[in-house]
């Protein structure tokens, strides 16, 4: 998995692309740190380009989700598809995350 | 000859013995031989001596009526034999119809049963609905996916954790090795105090003995030191071991798992719409024998015709006998009239167009029986029955029989 981060005043995107899996735990508690540092109350992973997720992939996304919550900032999970899509639509990840098409 | 015989004895004539088949068809002829028969026999009193032509009308008129009489009774035989098949045949379709309209109805019984049956799954001995079963297996794989989701989430908030108990391992040991270096350095520092401690000599024994003590607490440390160091390297192992099992429990990708409900719903929603349609298709059924039923039951209701059909021909055979008995009184006060010499004329065209119509043998063979054979000696011996059971065979082997037979 790679990622770009892009922060404006408001939001901070996230353009994650390739596969995100267990292998990727560490780059993405990187991004977790990266995102509850920055100043941007609103936190945006943009999953267009985001080919596979496994099932780790969702628990981390969730870790994400709570970590930001702790310190107040929103986290929402933008355009995802294919194979992520319906992983998210099977797991009602909407309950949880905020999905955004 | 045989069927000339018959012929003479149907009418009681002894001449027409003497007759050839092909006569009995040849009008003029016959005419000529009764003329000369009845010149002799002619009675003086026949009001007024009737001519030739009316004596000749007379004899056909008296044959007609032998006829028609044995065709009044037959026919109302026919007619009975026609009533009592059509009531029998009735009786039997009426009774083959309420057998068909009760197999209908149980049709319609069993499929509405299955319809109701169709609705419902047997759990455990409890018939439970299709609805509820499909509701609560979906629910099921719902919780079992948002397990498998908070699951993988603990995993690696597990995951995470032990990454930092790691660090903090690696930390620890890094504090033991700087304890070594700063034990390393007082047990030196020690050792040169008690160095400098004997070079004072009286002055510095005292300080010989502190100098002493740094050494041995400097030892005590080492050793506690070592016992941290065999500790925590025990820790960092067994922590290197959860991380690496976890790591084998979180990398397990439990998506496809997940991705499998969406199989599931599609399976419980063709089987929820499958048993739908096959309710509509047995309700249809049910209903087409439903009505097959109800028809079948107009249609017996329907065959009550017979009845009718019954007093009907009863009617016409009445009228038959009526006709009958007043063809019997004339045929009676005619004879009463005539000369006894006065043949009756043989109306072989008439006969022969009469038995042209009848195209079923069976009935031909009893107007044959009763035109011609009544009575006889032929019929007492069941000649006719004979003829009738090898017609085909008679009809090629014995030219007379079959002549006689298949005259008509």
């Amino acid at each position: 998995m790679d990622y770009a981060v892009d922060v404006k005043e408001q939001e901070a995107t996230v353009r994650m692309s390739g596969r995100l899996t267990f292998n990727d735990h560490a780059r993405m508690r990187t991004l977790i740190r990266e995102m509850l540092q920055n100043d941007a109350r609103r936190q945006v992973i943009d999953l267009a380009n985001l080919e596979f997720v496994d099932s780790a992939g969702i628990g981390m996304l969730l870790i994400a989700r709570e970590e930001l919550s702790n310190v107040q900032k929103e986290f929402a999970l933008r355009g995802a598809a294919g194979q992520v899509k319906r992983v998210f639509s099977v797991a009602q990840l909407g309950k949880l995350i905020t999905l955004e098409d | 000859m045989q069927s000339a015989w018959r012929w003479g004895r149907v009418f009681g004539r002894s001449d027409v013995a003497d007759r050839s088949h092909g006569a009995l068809d040849a009008g003029p002829d016959r005419v000529d031989r009764a003329d000369d028969t009845d010149d002799t026999d002619d009675r003086p009193d026949l009001a007024g001596a009737p001519s030739v032509p009316v004596r000749q009308v007379i004899a056909r008129w008296l044959a007609f009526a032998d006829l028609m009489r044995r065709s009044f009774e037959l026919l109302e035989s026919e007619i009975d034999r026609a009533s009592t098949l059509v009531e029998t045949s009735t009786v039997d379709l009426s009774a083959r119809f309420r057998d068909l309209a009760e197999v209908a109805r149980d049709q319609s019984q069993r499929v509405e049963e299955i319809v109701g049956l169709a609705q419902f799954v047997t759990i455990d001995g409890e018939a439970v609905p299709l609805e509820t079963v499909v509701t609560s297996m979906q629910d099921l794989i719902n919780e079992m996916v948002n397990n498998i989701v908070l699951l993988s989430k603990k995993a690696m908030s597990m995951v995470y954790l032990l990454d930092d108990v790691q660090q903090d391992a690696i930390e620890l040991e890094k504090s033991i090795t700087d304890i070594d270096v700063i034990n390393r350095q007082t047990n030196l520092l020690a050792l040169n105090a008690t160095i400098e401690a004997f070079r004072a000599g009286d002055a510095g024994r005292t300080f010989a003995v502190v100098a002493n003590e740094v050494r041995h607490m400097s030892r005590t440390t080492d050793e506690l030191a070592e016992r941290m160091r065999a500790r925590v390297g025990a820790v960092v192992k067994g922590v290197r071991e959860g991380h690496e099992i976890l790591r084998l429990i979180a990398e397990t990708d439990m998506s496809p798992q997940m991705l499998a409900k969406e199989r599931v719903d599609k399976t419980m929603e063709s089987l929820v719409e499958q048993t739908a349609l096959f309710q509509r298709v047995l309700s249809n059924t049910a209903s087409s024998s439903e009505h097959i039923s109800k028809n079948i039951g107009t249609m017996i209701t329907g065959m009550q015709f017979q009845d009718y059909t019954k007093q009907k021909l009863e009617h016409v055979n009445d009228c038959l006998r009526v006709l009958d008995a007043a063809l019997e009184t004339l045929e009676i006060e005619t004879r009463q009239v005539v000369p006894p010499t006065l043949q009756p004329e043989i109306p072989s065209a008439w006969i022969d167009q009469l038995l042209g119509r009848l195209t079923l043998s069976e009935v031909r063979q009893r107007f044959v029986r009763k035109l011609l054979l009544d009575g006889t000696a032929l019929d007492a011996h069941g000649a006719l029955d004979a003829d009738v059971g090898h017609r085909d065979s008679a009809r090629s082997s014995d030219d007379d029989e079959a002549g006689a037979v298949e005259l008509f």
